[in-house]
This record gives structure tokens, sequence and C-alpha cells, in this order.
């Protein structure tokens, strides 16, 4: 495996783990009051993504230090560019959804909390896709 | 996934060069030794610059390392 695709892996788990707790302790209602203890929380779960990425990034690079050194190529280069450009679409039509439910009543916080759902999603579309392409050659 | 019209000598290139390693050509020619593999195994068509540079250091024209399957098909 390469140290890009261990990389890979790194991001969607810990994406993946630190965005199901928070989004599990958000009050999935329209219009949820505000609440500090929520934004609270979203500031300590990105510190725990950093802290987690980095030292995730910092063991696999001790383990392969050559391979860390290395520029990307552009086989790589180019999987990140198509993986990202999926995560596009998928952070847009996330967007725009999440903008949509303003017409169901739903509040700024609960708009931001889907708005930042879908970038979450978009993320792990793209870093899951990354380990695809990453997996199959190209 | 659709097979890549082009086929290439990288394999054979490298046994006769001292059997020469994917990592030791991937060095050589500035990529992976993952995209090296991709590159055998027909997974991944590299660029012009790439595939030179494969060729240069075998010391063999471009051709003679990679081919369009349409020259395949007329031999």
């Amino acid at each position: 495996m390469s140290f890009r695709e261990k990389s890979a892996w790194i991001f969607l788990i810990s994406i993946s783990l630190v965005s199901v707790f928070f989004f599990l302790h958000v009050p999935w209602t329209l219009t949820p009051p505000p609440n500090m203890r929520l934004a609270e929380g979203l500031f300590y779960c990105i510190l725990a993504l950093v802290v987690i990425e980095v030292v995730g990034h910092i063991v696999i690079a001790i383990a392969s230090p050559e391979d860390a050194r290395t520029p990307k190529d552009e086989r790589e280069k180019l999987i990140d560019l198509k993986a990202t450009r999926a995560a596009y679409y998928v952070y847009v039509v996330g967007s725009l959804l999440a903008i949509s439910t303003i017409h169901r009543g739903a509040n700024i916080i609960f708009m931001s909390c889907a708005v930042l759902l879908a970038f979450v999603i978009g993320e792990v579309v793209k870093h899951a896709l990354r380990i695809y392409y990453f997996r199959r050659g190209f | 996934m659709a097979k890549l019209p082009i086929s290439n000598q990288i394999r054979r290139l490298r046994f006769e060069a001292d059997e020469m390693t994917q990592q030791q050509l991937a060095k050589l020619v500035g990529v992976t030794r993952q995209t090296v593999n991709a590159i055998e195994l027909g997974k991944y068509s590299p660029s012009l610059e790439v595939a030179f540079r494969i060729a240069h250091v075998f010391g063999m024209p471009l051709e003679e390392v990679f081919r369009y399957q349409a020259d395949l098909k007329k031999e």
C-alpha cells in the first residue's frame, strides 16, 4: 500500500469516526435553539480530527520515510483530481438540499449543521474514491 | 474497467536490464512503484513525458517500449 493510500485511509477513518460522534449529538429538529455546547463540541471535534490525522500521518511517515518524502506523481495527482471532482458534486447537491430546508421552516442552526453534513459526506466520498482508484490502479 | 489500448514491454525490459525492480525503475523515472506497477498491468497510461523517461531508462525508442493496439492488429 502506498503512502498516499494509507493517508487516504487515515482521512477516511478519522473524518468518519469524528463526524459520526458529532452528528449524533446534534439535535436534528428544524428549529434547534442556539446552543453553545454544540459550538464547543464542533471545536473539540475539529481539534480531535486534526490530532488524529497528524498523529496518523506521523506514524505512517515513520514507517516509510522514503515514500513520505516522495512528492505526488502524475497518477496520484490525477486520482486526487478525479476524487475531488466527484466530491464537489456531492458538496453542491448537499448544500443546496440543506439550504432548501428553509422552505420547511428550518432555522440557521439546522441549516448550518446540514451544510456541514454535506461537506463531511463529500469528504468521505472523496477519500473513499481515492482509495478505490488506488486499489484499482487508476 | 476497459482495457487500455496501449500495451508495453516494461516487465520484459526490466528483467533484461539486470532484473531491475519496479522500485528501481520508479526512482529513475520519478514516479512511485505503484505507478510503475499500474503501467505494467495496463491499468494506467502514463503521460508522454513519463513514457519517454521510461524508454530513456532502457535506452530504447518509445515504440519499442509502448505499442498502440492498432499497431498490434496489423501484424
